[in-house]
């Protein structure tokens, strides 16, 4: 009979503590999977709103624009060097984009704004802004009518009143926050879809108008139609002041950049800034976004790039928000440390027992015949399965739980919804995928179980034979 | 009696309910502590906004605070300053002008919110006085002819009011801190170099020093290199009374330094007296008045007085000023609750199995007492107690510990310099002064005792399951 199969059944000998101590380890390893899944999971979503929406994966800019943001650290828009940009295998398309600081102003209200100049058509392949454009608004006008609708349950128009003003890319979001579930969806929302409808229009090359952030049109107090005034300074210390026409209003998943951003077209920002044919950054959007691949295509553009200009990664461009999610990393890591270091402790505990309750057993074992060695292999392999019970049920419910999450993320809706807003997130919780993380989990343990095991090891090498079968 | 046997059967085995009770210890320490730190975190956090940013009333035109329009004044305010004077609770009020603006270098320009102040009333409210760099000036406390601000230390970075540079006398002051001369030598060829700004600074060094000597000496250059020219000059633009826009050029007064980046960038402070002069408004015309309290309990219960004294104005607590702050107090709470029921119930698994392996060796025993008439109450108390005391001395000592850790580290703090930027980007400081509740405390040990009870129901069932001539037959 091998070792293996010896350790395997000595396993179920006593089956009991097989299953708490296998049940310590699966707690562990369940715990820490979906707590790391659910950390990583909202780092990715958090980057994923910031780069997607905004700074995008690289970014080719003048070699001072990062340190100092004006006017003057712009670049001419070469198209030599998009076309050369474009010959790398991971760069899908070059977005170019000028990007300035303005007073913005309805009447009275004045707010600093974000100017991002932009060609709309382009952007399709970084910002997508043309999905993130206001589709529906529970404006005042629209919660009267849903007031008056005898069809609707009076959960919804509770929910409607407490959402009042909130802007919607998509109606499902628009569902969610009504607590409307899916069966009573087909019936009530093409109604309410009819009485929260907005109307928003395209921005084009060569034609002045301009899209403002939902929280920004609320703050001025502007509507489609109305004027914005930009006041700001120009290249070369010149003023620049304009006025456009709002043309439509856009809903970006980030707040702190919802409540300050205007997009102009590109030539008509280049104009207002004095700046024509000029850009600030030329955003490239890329096939593969891996961390290492995006490492080496900023290697590789760096080379065609001339002096003036600097390739930037999304890391270096949003380096506050790193720095946050980094330090939340390691808190999340820290409190996984306590928790682990708890169940080791554990398994130590069992392992402490286990190895005085068999004494005698051992004892006998070696006065037969049997070699030291291989009851200590026979040990290593018995703790081994234990921890192996634990991590592979533990990994197995976790991973059913993750890949379930993974395609259906936590959403809240209603008054936990406004309140997550209110805090300035996205009321989404989000999972990230089975991935290299489960690696470093489980060796944790094991090295947890090994560990364990050398107390055994050395109590069967120093046994005294004679005492340990009077045990 | 039970007492005392469940007591001694605990030290029957001294290594293994070590064992137990070690796990406790740790699990219960780690739990604290970490709790500790995050709760300092967020009262650090909370008692900034209390006492250098919002203090803890507002009051405010309704509809000001929708889009700061410059001609909604608080009416009747002398009236208003009266009634909130004699509100109990009240320690002292100010009032302030708000008015959004734009504030501009040669350089740069950055969106502002500039506050007038009258000093004098403002220092009896907020203590923002107190945080002025060493060096930059004063709270208005110096005479000048010209029109003064006071700025944070993120906008005066963004603006290039702060610059960093490297001449003989930040070498020499580098070589009395006892530098190593191999990191002067380094710093020399930039002698005589400004840098625009600290993050092309930050640059430079990291590409000169090895990652040893950045975290030795970076903050000590960087203090060194940091330098403010006396009367920095920038332009505030704005709209004025009649919508006209209108500007002028401020020397800075004094630059702070709060730990939160939004509030640096954006709050300006000027006098008021300078700010009605500019902008037409009249001595009668203020935006909002502040106020804090004596004690910060009593916010609820001023707030509710004031509001039924002043139904027209907007009276607003600082827990509705910021949300996401009375958010985070409020939920950080349960979330501590949560933290340390997990690690409760992972040690719930080692007692459990302690405490089953307790009841398998001492069979015989067992059997023998239930034999010679030990009732099943009796058996069943015995053993809960005896998984009660693992786990209470346990979590008594890791208390101990924790308290005196958090003790040790509160004197000094904990600096987590090199997160800094993360921290303050969501208004935390990075240097943290561990702290909790005695109340806290006492929950841990009521969860402690009930782990304890729990985790020996299942052991404890299986002992009143023997048999007690089986049980007096095994070995």
């Amino acid at each position: 009979m091998n070792n293996l199969n010896l350790a395997w059944r000595n396993l179920w000998r006593n089956r009991r503590r097989t299953m708490i101590t296998s049940a310590s380890i699966f707690f562990a390893v369940f715990f820490a999977l979906v707590m790391r899944s659910i950390q990583l999971g909202s780092y990715d979503h958090m980057y994923k709103n910031v780069i997607e929406s905004y700074t995008g994966y690289i970014q080719v800019q003048h070699k001072d624009f990062w340190d100092e943001k004006i006017v003057d650290n712009t670049f001419a828009y070469d198209r030599q060097l998009e076309r050369q940009l474009l010959e790398d295998e991971n760069v899908e398309a070059s977005i170019p984009r000028f990007e300035s600081f303005a007073l913005a102003s309805n009447g009275p209200q004045t707010k600093g704004v974000l100017v991002m100049g932009v060609d709309p058509e382009k952007e399709r392949y970084l910002s997508k802004v043309t999905d993130k454009m206001v589709k529906y608004r529970l404006t005042p006008e629209a919660l009267e009518k849903i007031k008056q609708d005898s069809n609707l349950p009076e959960k919804v128009k509770e929910l409607a009143i407490l959402f009042e003003n909130s802007a919607y890319t998509n109606n499902s979001r628009l569902q969610l926050d009504l607590g409307i579930d899916d069966k009573l969806a087909s019936e009530i929302m093409p109604s309410i879809e009819s009485y929260t409808a907005f109307q928003n229009a395209s921005i084009h090359m060569g034609e002045p108008g301009v899209w403002v952030g939902d929280k920004l049109s609320q703050y001025l107090q502007l509507g489609i139609g109305d004027t914005i005034v930009l006041i700001s300074q120009g290249y070369h210390a010149t003023t620049a002041a304009g006025k456009y026409e709002i043309k439509g209003i856009v809903k970006l998943p980030l707040p702190d950049i919802d409540n300050k951003i205007v997009y102009l077209p590109l030539d008509i920002c280049q104009e207002l800034y004095n700046a024509e044919g000029n850009l600030t950054s030329l955003a490239l959007a890329v096939s593969n976004n891996r961390d290492k691949t995006i490492a080496e295509t900023v290697q590789r553009i760096s080379k065609l790039v001339s002096e003036e200009h600097k390739v930037m990664e999304w890391r270096e461009m949003n380096e506050v928000m790193v720095s946050q999610m980094d330090a939340d990393d390691k808190g999340g890591q820290i409190m996984l440390g306590i928790l682990y270091l708890v169940i080791a402790f554990g398994v130590f505990g069992t392992v402490l027992m286990l190895t005085a309750e068999r004494k005698r057993e051992f004892g006998v074992l070696v006065a037969i015949g049997m070699q030291k060695k291989k009851l200590a292999s026979i040990m290593t392999l018995e703790m081994l399965l234990i921890g192996l019970l634990g991590i592979l049920s533990g990994a197995l419910v976790a991973s059913v739980l993750i890949l379930y999450g993974v395609e259906h993320p936590i959403v809240f809706k209603g008054e936990t919804a406004k309140m997550f807003e209110e805090y300035g997130m996205e009321p989404k919780m989000a999972f990230w995928t089975i991935g290299t993380y489960y690696i470093s989990q489980i060796l944790i343990v094991v090295l947890m179980v090994l560990l364990a095991i050398g107390y055994p090891i050395r109590k069967i090498f120093g046994m005294n034979l004679v005492n340990a079968l009077r045990a | 009696m039970i007492w005392k046997t469940a007591w001694k059967n605990v030290w029957r085995n001294k290594v293994r309910s070590l064992v137990v009770i070690i796990s406790v210890t740790i699990g219960i320490f780690g739990g604290i502590f970490a709790v500790a730190v995050m709760n300092g975190a967020i009262e650090q956090r909370v008692d900034a906004a209390l006492n250098e940013e919002i203090a803890h009333i507002h009051i405010n035109h309704s509809n000001l605070r929708d889009n700061y329009d410059i001609q909604l004044f608080i009416p009747d305010l002398e009236q208003v300053l009266e009634t909130v004077n004699a509100t109990p609770g009240v320690k002292s009020v100010t009032s302030r002008t708000i008015i959004t603006g734009m504030a501009n270098t040669a350089a740069k320009s950055a969106g502002v919110q500039i506050l007038g102040i009258d000093p004098e009333t403002e220092k009896k409210v907020l203590k923002l006085y107190e945080t002025t760099l060493p060096g930059t000036g004063s709270f208005f406390e110096t005479e000048s002819r010209h029109l003064l601000a006071y700025i944070g230390q993120d906008l005066a970075k963004e603006l290039n009011i702060i610059r960093y540079m490297i001449n003989d006398a930040v070498i020499d002051s580098l070589k009395k801190r006892e530098l190593p001369e191999e990191i002067l030598i380094k710093l020399a060829p930039y002698k005589g170099q400004r840098f625009k700004s600290e993050k092309s600074f930050k640059k430079e060094m990291k590409s000169i020093l090895t990652l040893k000597e950045q975290h030795a000496y970076a903050v000590k250059i960087a203090k060194e290199a940091w330098s403010f020219r006396q009367r920095s000059k920038m332009t505030l633009t704005f709209i004025d009374k009649n919508q006209v826009q209108t500007g002028a050029v401020f020397r800075i007064a004094g630059i702070y330094d709060i730990k939160n980046n939004m509030f640096e960038m954006s709050q300006v402070l000027v006098k008021n007296e300078d700010l009605m002069e500019l902008t037409g408004m009249t001595s009668k015309e203020m935006h909002q008045l502040v106020i804090s309290l004596e004690d910060t309990e009593m916010t609820e219960e001023v707030t509710a007085s004031l509001k039924s004294a002043l139904p027209e104005l907007e009276i607003m607590h600082w827990k509705e000023i910021q949300p996401d702050l009375a958010m985070m107090t409020d939920m950080i709470q349960k979330f501590y609750g949560v933290f340390m029921v997990i690690i409760l119930a992972a040690l719930a698994f080692g007692i459990v199995n302690t405490m089953l392996m307790v009841v398998l060796e001492r069979t015989k025993e067992l059997g023998m007492l239930t034999a010679i008439g030990m009732n099943k109450k009796r058996v069943f108390s015995m053993i809960m107690l005896e998984s009660v005391f693992l786990s209470i001395v346990g979590g008594a000592v890791g208390m101990a510990v924790s308290k005196f850790m958090i003790t040790l580290t509160a004197r000094n703090g904990i600096n987590l310099a090199g997160y800094e930027e993360g921290f303050e980007a969501m208004g935390f400081s990075a240097h943290i002064y561990p702290v909790i509740s005695t109340s806290f405390f006492v929950t841990v040990t009521i969860l402690i005792i009930v782990t304890g009870i729990l985790s020996s129901i299942y052991p404890a069932l299986k002992a009143l399951k023997l048999d007690p001539s089986e049980a007096l037959r095994t070995e």
